[in-house]
């Protein structure tokens, strides 16, 4: 899963901070707008009782006037009378007017109305009239049940209007302390989620930073100190992962730039110890023919030989002194495989007479090995370049010799095969391991069981590879470790008249 | 000095020329038998031990330092001194010689008098 990049964690966290102070501000902003809803029926509340109250008194201030003046006859009863009935109206209009929206308290506020009116209209102006002239009958009319049920009346109905607007203020009063309590309770919550959040995003950055941080620091040191594997988990946040995953492809372009100098490293170590082998054995070949060549000239002229044995050995040095030359031969052909253009002095050549003459010159003076040659009636021409085939058949004749023990036998066999002459060396010697068949054409190769027993330069089957290849030719070999080898030649025949006609 | 009397080497030397050298050069004085291969030597040396062996370190089959070591596993031939040959002659090709029990090394190529010398020494120092 790809992480939440840095910027993208800040964005998260600010959002839910703006949300929770949303919160706490829409909370505190209801809560206002609550208690200034409360606050205004609160105040329509007490108009309505202030009014309530004072139709009441007006009607108690009637009620009185009309008992005081009915008894006494007093002109200040009569002028309390009327003053209290000229407020009535706008009382009950106040009362009216405080009561505007409300059906409930409307209907009882038009209900007190009727019912002053009548009381005024039906009780008070007439018990008022006829006490002037029936001061008994007033007096009697005061008195009775009827106007203390009709002042009993209004009151009841005053103290409905100022019950209800009581209770409602009760229970004004405690929606405004829920809603003051819920207000709280919102914002401090808002509050404490936006301050949990704070510390959450805290150890989210330092989970997502400081951590890779860390650890990139610690891998930069061991990279320092030479160690190139280390890598690092590249699981992390948008902007610490690129930093990571930059420092892991360093580390990589590091390491297999170390392993490129490394490996170039070995290269010229392995290409210097070949030149050190290599000139080691070149000194090692040399070595051998020219003690016999130094030895033999140091005796010769400082003893006295009979004049066989002087020849004897002036002939050793001779063909001694041939082996540094052929040596020598050998070095230059390297050069020239190296240079990797042979060139071929082409001619028709007879393989069976090429054949003779070279076996003649291994064989005739050899006395430990035994010579079977099989050839074919027919001639065998080829068109090639004469030494450098007798070259190759000389490198074969010499193997099979060098790499048998004293006592084998040594078979050459020439045979044609369409229009390819094949030309077979078999000896019965040591053989040659199957890893190493057909490394044996390799310059410079020798097996581990050649190089600690026989000298030789690695040099002959490489050139002999060569020549035969230049000639359009093949040459193979087949090896049964322990009981001898077979080299083959293959060369194309030369056209002419007789094997065109094949 | 009759020939009976002469000190008898062995030559061990595959090198047919190189054979013929060392023992022309040291025939002078001593009485030359020799061999082409480690088994032939092995083979002389418990018909008969002689008062030196000149040996080739490098030989088809048994090579001279394997020769070497049989000589000095063998009680009868333990005390016979050998002079390597070596056209091998870094201080490891040495040194493995002389560890393996040569009493002297001489390198390829190598000057006729030196050769006759360490014979002489070591033929001496072996009565």
């Amino acid at each position: 899963m790809k992480q939440l990049s840095l910027v993208g964690r800040v964005t998260v966290l600010a959002t839910a901070v703006a949300i929770g102070v949303g919160v706490m501000f829409v909370a505190a902003l209801l809560a206002i707008l609550s208690l200034r809803s409360a606050e205004n029926q609160e105040k329509k509340s007490a108009a309505t009782t202030v009014a309530t109250l004072r139709v009441e008194n007006l009607s108690v201030d009637v009620g009185s006037a009309v008992r005081g003046y009915a008894l006494s006859r007093d002109q200040r009863f009569k002028d309390l009378y009327n003053s209290a009935r000229i407020r009535v109206p706008s009382a009950l209009d106040d009362l009216d007017k405080a009561v505007a929206g409300d059906a409930v308290q409307s209907r009882r506020a038009a209900e007190a109305r009727d019912q002053m009116d009548s009381y005024i209209a039906d009780y008070a102006g007439p018990v008022i009239q006829i006490s002037k002239y029936f001061p008994e009958a007033a007096r009697g009319q005061a008195a009775n049940r009827e106007s203390r049920r009709r002042a009993t009346d209004i009151r009841t109905t005053l103290n409905k209007i100022t019950a209800l607007e009581s209770k409602r203020s009760a229970s004004r009063s405690a929606h405004v302390h829920e809603v003051t309590r819920g207000a709280i309770i919102v914002g401090a919550g808002a509050l404490a989620l936006s301050a949990a959040l704070v510390l959450l995003f805290g150890a989210w950055v330092a989970r997502g930073v400081a951590r890779p941080v860390r650890e990139t620091t610690k891998a930069a040191s061991q990279v320092a100190a030479g160690d190139f594997g280390v890598r690092l988990d590249e699981h992390a946040a948008g902007e610490v992962a690129a930093l990571v995953s930059g420092f892991n492809s360093m580390a990589r372009s590091l390491d297999s730039g170390r392993r490129e100098v490394l490996a170039q490293n070995q290269q010229l170590r392995e290409s210097e110890q070949h030149k050190r082998d290599l000139i080691s054995m070149v000194s090692h070949e040399l070595r051998t023919p020219l003690a016999s060549v130094l030895g033999f000239t140091t005796l010769l002229l400082e003893r006295d030989f009979a004049p066989d044995e002087q020849r004897r050995y002036l002939e050793i040095v001779d063909t001694q002194a041939r082996r540094l030359a052929a040596l020598a031969g050998d070095f230059l052909d390297v050069q020239l495989l190296e240079g990797g253009a042979m060139r071929l002095e082409r001619a028709p050549v007879d393989l069976i007479e090429l054949t003779n003459e070279q076996t003649r010159l291994f064989f005739s003076h050899l006395d430990t090995h035994h010579l079977v040659l099989e050839l074919p009636d027919e001639a065998v021409v080829i068109d090639g370049d004469r030494d450098r085939l007798a070259q190759v058949i000389g490198n074969l004749l010499s193997n099979a010799i060098k790499y048998s023990p004293a006592g084998g036998t040594v078979r050459v066999h020439v045979e044609l095969e369409g229009d390819r002459a094949v030309l077979m060396v078999n000896d019965q010697g040591m053989g040659i391991a199957e890893d190493d068949r057909e490394r044996v054409f390799e310059k410079f190769f020798r097996s581990s069981e050649a190089s600690a027993r026989i000298s030789g330069t690695g040099l002959g089957l490489a050139v002999a590879r060569e020549i035969v290849e230049t000639h359009g030719g093949e040459i193979r070999v087949q090896s049964e470790p322990g009981s001898g080898s077979t080299f083959w030649i293959e060369l194309p025949l030369k056209r002419t008249a007789a094997t065109a006609a094949r | 000095m009759t020939t009976a009397a002469r000190p008898r080497i062995l030559v061990v030397e595959d090198e047919q020329p190189l054979r013929e050298l060392v023992v022309v050069t040291l025939s002078d004085e001593f009485d030359c038998d020799q061999v082409a291969d480690g088994e032939a030597a092995l083979e002389r040396l418990r018909e008969a031990p002689p008062r030196l062996v000149v040996l080739d370190s490098m030989l088809p089959g048994r090579s001279g330092i394997d020769v070497l070591r049989e000589m000095r596993a063998d009680p009868n031939l333990r005390d016979v001194p050998v002079l390597m040959l070596s056209a091998w002659q870094s201080s490891e090709d040495v040194d493995g010689a002389m560890d393996a029990g040569a009493d002297s090394f001489l390198g390829k190529p190598f000057r006729v008098e030196e050769l006759v010398s360490i014979a002489h020494e070591l033929v001496e120092s072996s009565q």
